[in-house]
């Protein structure tokens, strides 16, 4: 058996500790987040641009769905905390339009899964869909 | 001479008003950045390799636009390396085109250009154009070193900033920033095309959006939302 006595280190060395692992583990999984492409041959399915921000209210999520067609927008809880989007194009859209011709496909909607990170109301969800932007409003859950 | 900067930045403002101005103008690359300290990249556009930052020009103007966002610690270098170069080529006024973030931007319909000024003769030049001048707060980023340089040496330069979205490419603030730039120039820019094409611009934009953004939180970009305190 190994025994050794160490310093006791103080509080905020810890915590800064702490925090060092927190930011390299964000900047890792950040970095494997974006390193993936943005599109999907095999489910014919491009990622959109979001953003979601939350409140002491609310949750707002929204979407950037340049030529979608407003009709053919789903909004699907998936689970109790995921949310998909998926939003059919109004045409389709092929890699070789951007001049991209050593990948061959096209895409024909939109596709965004996200956790939602607090408890929300998923019934009072309000939606808003303007100039090919989508907004998803999700009012809090409070505990009492 | 006068010279335009067009970087990745909120909304892509900058880089897409740059890339209409140079198919709308007719202009033609005349010069690149060529460093090590650029990342390992090269852009292919037609089967052939570019830089990712490169100088276009007609007679009367230049204009530097970079496809990939400048990552914070090459700010400075590249900055001073073109504002030498715009010197030597006798540029009398640096103009970089960008924009300034909005809440709710979808449900606002006439955006609003704004101008921060290196210098009150600019200043006085602008508000005789009908530009509302930045008065108080913080710019980040190529062009705010842009600006505190022409201000060191007291050369006319200013930044047009249209409302936008921040982290979604913003054709119609694109557009607004032209027509802001056209009045101020003379030079007659057709924003038409542009506009009809904003989402195809859009669709086009998302992944350069996605690495601007990443960029912009590294460099403390939402420092511009901040009141600064007066220090007389």
């Amino acid at each position: 058996m190994e025994v050794s006595i160490q310093r006791k280190r103080p509080f905020f060395e810890r915590a800064n500790e702490y925090f060092e692992d927190l930011e390299e583990w964000m900047e890792h999984f950040g970095r494997e987040l974006s390193e993936r492409p943005s599109w999907d041959l095999r489910l014919r399915a491009m990622e959109p641009l979001h953003e979601m921000r939350i409140t002491s209210t609310e949750v707002l999520i929204t979407v950037d769905l340049p030529s979608a067609e407003k009709s053919k927008i789903k909004i699907t809880l998936i689970d109790d905390d995921t949310l998909e989007i998926t939003a059919q194009m109004k045409r389709k859209v092929c890699l070789d339009e951007f001049g991209i011709t050593h990948y061959k496909g096209e895409f024909h909607e939109f596709r965004y899964q996200t956790h939602i990170p607090v408890p929300v109301d998923m019934d009072k969800i309000k939606t808003q869909f303007k100039k090919g932007m989508l907004s998803v409003r999700l009012p809090r859950l409070h505990k009492r | 001479m006068t010279m335009l900067f067009g970087f990745p930045d909120v909304g892509l403002v900058g880089v897409i008003a740059a890339s209409h101005l140079i198919e709308e103008l007719n202009m033609n690359e005349v010069a690149y950045i060529e460093s090590e300290l650029l990342p390992p990249l090269v852009v292919l556009h037609e089967g052939l390799p570019h830089s990712p930052i490169r100088i276009f020009a007609n007679h009367d103007i230049l204009l530097a636009i970079s496809e990939v966002p400048i990552q914070t610690d090459l700010i400075y270098p590249i900055m001073d390396v073109l504002i030498e170069w715009a010197k030597s080529k006798d540029v009398k006024m640096m103009i970089s085109l960008s924009g300034i973030p909005i809440q709710d931007r979808q449900d606002v319909q006439e955006l609003k250009v704004f101008a921060a000024v290196s210098g009150l003769e600019t200043m006085k030049a602008l508000k005789d154009n009908g530009i509302e001048v930045l008065m108080e707060g913080y710019m980040v980023g190529p062009q705010a070193v842009m600006l505190r340089r022409a201000a060191q040496k007291n050369s006319p330069a200013l930044i047009l900033v249209a409302q936008c979205f921040a982290n979604y490419p913003d054709p119609e603030a694109a557009a607004e920033v032209l027509k802001s730039l056209a009045r101020i120039t003379g030079v007659k820019i057709d924003v038409a095309e542009l506009l009809e094409k904003g989402e195809e611009i859009r669709l086009r934009a998302r992944d350069v959006m996605k690495r601007t953004q990443q960029e912009m939180t590294k460099m403390k970009k939402g420092q511009e939302f901040d009141i600064p305190m007066y220090v007389s």
